[in-house]
């Protein structure tokens, strides 16, 4: 039956195709691009946190404007490691 | 009134109002849109699971495209110990995806730009994966917190890092998706409204930026979905096998 045959052929073709597709592209470019989105809002998200923890804390303990202070800079400190850790996880699947 | 650019986000009441106990739980555009994309996702879903040929039709494809790339996703970012995590983790991404792609359509309603409901969406996972951490850990979880190899003097301020860190995943999770939504939404009606008031002298330039502004629309919607679905399985993932 010629029309076996040639189906046999066509999936040999696809097959190996498909293989050579796997090994080249074994890192897929989708989730870079979702990383490098992420790396914006994880800085600000950190500082807005850490900003109203700082705030919550100062009513609850009248300390006005101690800990806002104090916990606006860990907040940021929060960020930078944020990004840094995403930026190391976008490393590693390079 | 069809001008502002922020009108398109407005929430009102369909049908009668219906309160109770002091709460407004009327049926409203946001309330329709989300059942139109649940809907759809059934419809998809039962229609592509409906007969199982080895060659599939075009929507059996579809429904296959999407497990596979959801069941892929999950065992790379948290591998096997996830794979009970896939139905949720599924419905998480079709529902944001249906979300925003239902958005893209003309009069329609983009539930993601609210961020009551992207908010909502996330609480919800942060405390599923804080009960998952403890429930699989125990107290060994809140090691998290505590990295190891750190000078006793500096353990309380890195602790704290740690906290905001961790307090500050919903937030971001939340942020991201809907100011993109929003963002983009406003932007493609602000140059629709360049169109209207530049009239057909100078009308035709940002009408093109408006048919690549929905192109890129697209691509947002889809990526947004995506990173959505890949956060939760890396917050998962942190929650299940406990490193960074």
């Amino acid at each position: 039956m010629p029309d076996l045959k040639d189906f046999k052929t066509r999936l040999k073709i696809a097959n190996s195709k498909i293989k050579k597709n796997l090994q080249s592209n074994n890192s897929n470019n989708g989730s870079f691009m979702g990383f490098a989105l992420k790396l914006g809002t994880e800085l600000v998200a950190a500082v807005v946190v850490g900003t109203i923890i700082g705030f919550i804390l100062d009513t609850w303990f009248d300390t006005k404007p101690w800990l806002i202070i104090i916990f606006f800079f860990i907040g940021s400190a929060a960020g930078m490691l944020n990004v840094i850790r995403t930026a190391k996880r976008i490393q590693e699947k390079d | 009134m069809a001008t502002n650019p922020m009108h398109q986000f407005s929430v009102y009441r369909l049908g009668p109002e219906i309160k109770i106990a002091g709460i407004d739980l009327s049926f409203t555009n946001a309330s329709l849109f989300m059942v139109i994309s649940a809907s759809l996702i059934c419809l998809i879903l039962f229609l592509g699971t409906k007969e199982k040929n080895i060659v599939p039709s075009k929507i059996q494809l579809i429904s296959e495209i999407f497990y596979n790339f959801i069941a892929k996703m999950i065992s790379e970012t948290a591998g096997s110990k996830a794979k009970p995590y896939f139905p949720f983790i599924f419905s998480l991404f079709m529902f944001v995806l249906f979300c925003n792609m239902v958005g893209m359509l003309p009069y329609s309603f983009t539930v993601t730009s609210h961020i009551i409901v992207t908010l909502l969406l996330a609480i919800f996972i942060f405390i599923a994966v804080t009960v998952i951490g403890f429930v699989k850990h125990g107290f060994g979880y809140l090691k998290l917190f505590v990295p190891s190899g750190v000078p006793t003097l500096l353990l309380p301020l890195i602790t704290v890092i740690e906290i905001i860190s961790y307090l500050s995943r919903p937030v971001s999770l939340s942020v991201r998706l809907f100011a993109n939504m929003m963002a983009g939404h406003t932007m493609l009606k602000v140059f629709g409204g360049f169109v209207i008031s530049l009239g057909l002298l100078g009308g035709w330039l940002p009408l093109g930026f408006s048919v690549a502004l929905t192109g890129l629309e697209i691509l947002v919607a889809f990526l947004q979905a995506y990173v959505f679905a890949i956060l939760t399985c890396i917050y998962l993932n942190d929650a299940l096998n406990l490193h960074h």
